[in-house]
């Protein structure tokens, strides 16, 4: 091999670099304030509630719940456009299938679980381990920083809520002998959904933080919230039977699960299956939405109110 | 800020819960520099410490930090650090995301934070162990996770309390090591909150001392040890006749081991030294002037001393 010319020794000298270490840097660029750390926690609740940047263990819970749900929708769009197919145009219908206004009430526990076992991990984690200190001596007060907790659920509940929807939208679009006809006629149902969706969502979500600020275990906060729903369904529903009138009907509104999906058949106009049996449906809307409300804002009230300044 | 403005301002502070006075009518200022905040448990530290950071009202009188309302001002909070004795980090997660998030937190943007992170976990000694969880951390390394969660966002003022806690010697030396660099280097302005008066001593130039929720003592510390400065000698023979020719001439003399230590370092006490040394014919041995140590100072004023002095 030949030597380099003289030149090119020296240019290959001339791109070699050295390392300076230049000591500790004061900061002068931007300082955003508030809005930031609003940010930053909210993003961090999400990278939580989804198990991103940690280890597989914790992606296994959220993923699940988030298949489940999107399998639900996936078998309902089959089922409904299998059902055009072999019995013609609006064979689904006329079988009185399942579909959006119904999803909810069939999905309703599961997302209930899914707030209940998930939701937790998002206060719970911080107030365990400490880190919830080093939180509030940030420019951040306590309401921030759960307010910025409870954003960052409620968007990852209803985006679980809103995609099995968004599925089942498609495929019952697709699935349909004449596609545009279908989305002419039943567009009305996407903004249905949605709202619906977040009605569901904005429950859950209160509810699921509520019960975690109260403990430090995320195992406890999940087995209460998971009890409270699954006893309550039937407790309420035989008892309101048993009962009847007024009374029976108001103790059906007891009933946790069904709380949103009231909500969910003001919106759609129409009863869902699930809720078709419960005596509160026979009230007003507004009674309805009233009791929806007390049920969300209260709690968030006392969440707010647990973690005011410096209390935790 | 002009040099030599109070950072921190702790006016008439008084904090009481239910039958507890935690803080009884404190008054002081802390300046540029490293200040010590001393005290047994109870004595107040901690509850200073909370309403200097805006985590805690007082029941009356005022806390200022950086010339606002310690209280009332949440963004004041950003120019802030602190590092808390007991357990603050998650174990999931690595120190360099954990600290860019921090600094998030603190609200500085994302690619600030994330450059912040790297030269911050860089000056505290764990920029190779940067991307391992620090659950899998020693004591040593948590502690300067710590400090850097502390420091990330280049606060103009940082409380560390109790930084050594549970660190053995060689670590606890790199710990107040670090802390001093955090002044003298980085420039922010620090308070030490600690019950041992070692580390205090090293580190400090300035010392507020609590007990029971008043303020004991405030000022620097090189006054509080050139206050008891001292002169210890040892001599061959005619030790008690020395002794006599001091007390003769009105110098206060104890006997100390195989020595005597002697009170006052200035010009006249080695003159009458001498003269003693001569009328007593007493061969010298050695004679060096010492400086008390805070320690000794508090264990001498016993109803003073804050438990844990002699750590």
């Amino acid at each position: 091999m030949s030597a380099p010319p003289a030149g090119a020794a020296e240019a290959g000298r001339g791109r070699e670099g050295t390392v300076f270490d230049i000591g500790y840097q004061r900061y002068t660029g931007a300082r955003e304030g508030r809005a930031r750390a609003r940010m930053a926690v909210f993003k961090d609740g999400l990278r939580i509630a989804m198990g991103l940047g940690r280890g597989p263990r914790a992606k296994i819970l959220p993923w699940f719940f988030v298949a489940v749900l999107a399998f639900i929708a996936l078998i309902m769009a089959l089922v409904a456009g299998a059902a055009e197919r072999l019995g013609g145009p609006g064979a689904a219908q006329e079988m009185n299938l399942p579909s959006h206004s119904d999803f909810y009430g069939i999905a309703s526990m599961i997302l209930f679980v899914f707030a209940a076992l998930v939701g937790p991990e998002l206060l719970c984690r911080d107030r365990r381990e400490g880190v919830i200190h080093l939180y509030l001596v940030r420019p951040l007060t306590g309401a921030d920083y759960v307010f910025s907790r409870w954003a960052a659920f409620l968007v990852v509940v209803s985006a679980a809520a809103w995609l099995p929807q968004l599925i089942l939208f498609l495929g019952l679009s697709m699935g349909d002998p004449a596609p545009l006809d279908y989305l002419g006629q039943h567009w009305l149902d996407v903004p249905r959904f949605l709202l619906a969706g977040l009605a569901m969502a904005a429950y859950t979500t209160t509810l699921a933080l509520l019960t975690a600020s109260f403990t430090t275990r995320r195992a406890y906060a999940a087995v209460f919230l998971v009890g409270l729903f699954m006893i309550t369904t039937p407790f309420t529903a035989g008892a309101a039977q048993e009962i009847g009138g007024t009374a029976g009907q108001w103790i059906s509104m007891f009933n946790l699960t069904n709380i949103p999906v009231h909500v969910n058949d003001v919106i759609f106009g129409q009863v869902s299956e699930i809720t078709e049996e419960a005596p509160a449906r026979a009230f007003p809307p507004a009674v309805l939405v009233g009791w929806y409300l007390a049920w969300t804002l209260v709690p968030a009230a006392i969440l707010g109110w647990r973690y005011r300044r410096g209390a935790p | 800020m002009a040099s030599g403005d109070a950072l921190l301002v702790a006016e008439h502070l008084t904090k009481r819960y239910r039958d507890v006075t935690a803080l009884d009518d404190v008054s002081f200022s802390i300046f540029d520099g490293i200040t010590g905040i001393l005290g047994e448990n109870g004595a107040g530290k901690s509850t200073a410490i909370k309403i200097f950071l805006g985590l805690i009202r007082p029941t009356s009188g005022s806390a200022t930090v950086l010339g606002q309302d310690a209280f009332e001002s949440v963004a004041v909070r950003g120019r802030l650090g602190y590092m808390p004795e007991h357990d603050c980090l998650p174990g999931q997660v690595s120190a360099a995301e954990f600290l860019t998030h921090l600094a998030e937190a603190s609200g500085l943007p994302p690619s600030a934070a994330r450059t912040r992170a790297a030269d911050t976990l860089r000056h505290a000694g764990l920029f190779e162990e940067r991307y391992r969880a620090i659950g899998g951390y020693s004591t040593g390394m948590k502690q300067r996770v710590k400090l850097g969660q502390a420091l990330v966002h280049d606060p103009a003022f940082v409380f560390l309390d109790e930084p050594t806690a549970g660190l053995d010697p060689v670590g606890r030396e790199e710990m107040l090591d670090l802390v001093r660099k955090t002044h003298r280097e980085f420039g922010i302005s620090v308070l030490l909150s600690s019950h041992l008066m070692a580390d205090v001593e090293r580190t400090c130039d300035r010392i507020v001392v609590l007990q029971g929720g008043r303020l004991v003592e405030s000022g620097e510390v090189g006054h509080f040890t050139k206050e008891t400065e001292t002169v210890f000698i040892e001599v061959d023979t005619n030790r008690e006749a020395l002794v006599a020719a001091l007390q003769r001439r009105g110098v206060v003399v104890t006997a100390e081991g195989g020595g005597l230590t002697i009170e006052g370092a200035d010009e006249s006490v080695y003159d009458l030294v001498r003269d003693a040394l001569v009328e007593a014919q007493a061969p010298l041995r050695r004679m060096a002037p010492r400086r008390a140590a805070l320690t000794d100072l508090f264990e001498r004023d016993g109803d003073r001393a804050p438990a844990g002095a002699g750590a």
